[in-house]
């Protein structure tokens, strides 16, 4: 062990590393991001674990701790960071000129909340409500106004979920789009706007 | 004779590595940034595996298995990535599921 | 050979350092697909320089089996951006 200084000088070094990555782990707020981390991080813990003599650990380090842990990870992200809104299908809601400015600023606003939005087509106006009722979907998107001006006035957002109809309530404005929390209890808006589509069509 | 050809081999190596990895941090496009990384660090790894080979040549499976999943791997993975990278034409709305 | 050890970091260092400051998610890509390669190049050299064969056998399943996770992210992360643009 002649050049034991030396030997462990590199072995500082590279334990160094961990830490490091682990810090940059930690200081992500995207989760994908922090994902990408988490693979960087496991990486380099496989090195110390294989240079400190578990093989057998840095193995499972590689195998489980990266590789499992992250796709696990990645899916179960993917499924639950979603905020899926139920809308129209075909032209008749792109018709409506606070379509396309409504969902570029829910996307940016659920970016904050590192949530992406995934819109969902029905068929009419019933469909909707019948997905919002069996928990399909966590907001549908209605266009439901009557008047000469109905193009021009804001969508209506339903939401079941409490903290999305919070959120809503204080960063939506309500000349984008107006947002109201859907409960179970309130059985009338169905027959009302089924009435409301027939009129139209 | 042979220490020095190997040192030599995992000199160069490195040389790859710093060559391939310096462009990482400029502002370049991914792309250049993965043509540079695939080709460079790929070769310099491969440098790297086959001084070590030079050294220990008794254990010269294990080695030319490193060699070969290298190559392979490296160039699957550029592809890979050069793929997930370009193809961002689908502006479809993902339908459930 | 420990001075071509601590070069070895100084390279493992660059990505990290591209790691830390680039925000797009397919840098960060890039510099994982990097540094996934140079440290299991690294225990092969640890293996080398401690005369370990066990330890040779993991730096080499995990520069063959690592990779595949980088795969499936690359293709997870394709995805979800297809639908958020």
């Amino acid at each position: 062990m002649a050049d034991s200084p030396m030997m462990s000088s590199y072995v500082y070094a590279i334990m160094l590393l961990l830490p490091l990555s682990a810090a940059m782990v930690i200081l992500q707020r995207n989760p994908y991001q922090a994902l990408v981390m988490r693979g960087i991080l496991g990486a380099i813990a496989a090195l110390v674990y294989a240079m400190l003599g578990g093989a057998d650990v840095a193995l499972t380090e590689a195998l489980v701790g990266t590789m499992l842990a992250i796709t696990l990870y990645v899916v179960a992200v993917r499924s639950s960071l979603v905020m899926r809104l139920g809308v129209l299908e075909g032209e008749g809601a792109k018709k409506n000129l606070q379509w396309q400015p409504m969902l570029d600023y829910l996307r940016a606003l659920l970016k904050r909340y590192q949530l992406r939005l995934e819109l969902v087509p029905y068929a009419d106006d019933q469909a909707l409500y019948q997905a919002l009722a069996a928990k399909e979907v966590h907001g549908i998107c209605l266009m439901d106004r009557t008047g000469q001006t109905a193009e021009e006035v804001a969508p209506r957002i339903l939401v079941r979920v409490r903290r999305l109809a919070d959120i809503f309530a204080t960063e939506l404005p309500g000349a984008i789009a107006e947002a109201k929390l859907y409960r179970d209890d309130q059985l009338d808006p169905l027959p009302l706007s089924s009435a409301l589509t027939e009129e139209h069509l | 004779m042979v220490n020095i050809l190997s040192y030599g081999c995992i000199v160069l190596g490195l040389v790859f590595w710093f060559w391939g990895t310096w462009p990482l941090l400029g502002r370049r496009s991914v792309l250049y940034k993965l043509h540079g990384l695939s080709v460079a660090d790929t070769l310099g790894s491969m440098t790297i595996v086959v001084g070590l080979l030079l050294r220990i040549p008794q254990e010269w499976p294990l080695l030319v298995l490193a060699l070969i999943s290298l190559a392979i791997w490296n160039t699957v993975l550029g592809y890979v990535l050069a793929y997930c990278v370009t193809d961002d034409g689908g502006q479809e709305v993902s339908h459930g599921g | 050979m420990t001075l071509v050890l601590i070069a070895m970091i100084g390279a493992l260092l660059i990505p990290m350092i591209e790691a830390l400051q680039d925000e797009d998610i397919w840098q960060r890509m890039l510099a994982f697909a990097s540094i996934a390669t140079k440290t299991s190049v690294m225990i092969l050299v640890i293996a080398v320089l401690q005369d370990d064969w066990m330890i040779g056998v993991v730096g080499v399943l995990i520069l063959s089996v690592g990779n595949a996770a980088l795969m499936l992210l690359a293709h997870i992360i394709k995805r979800l951006s297809d639908v958020m643009d």
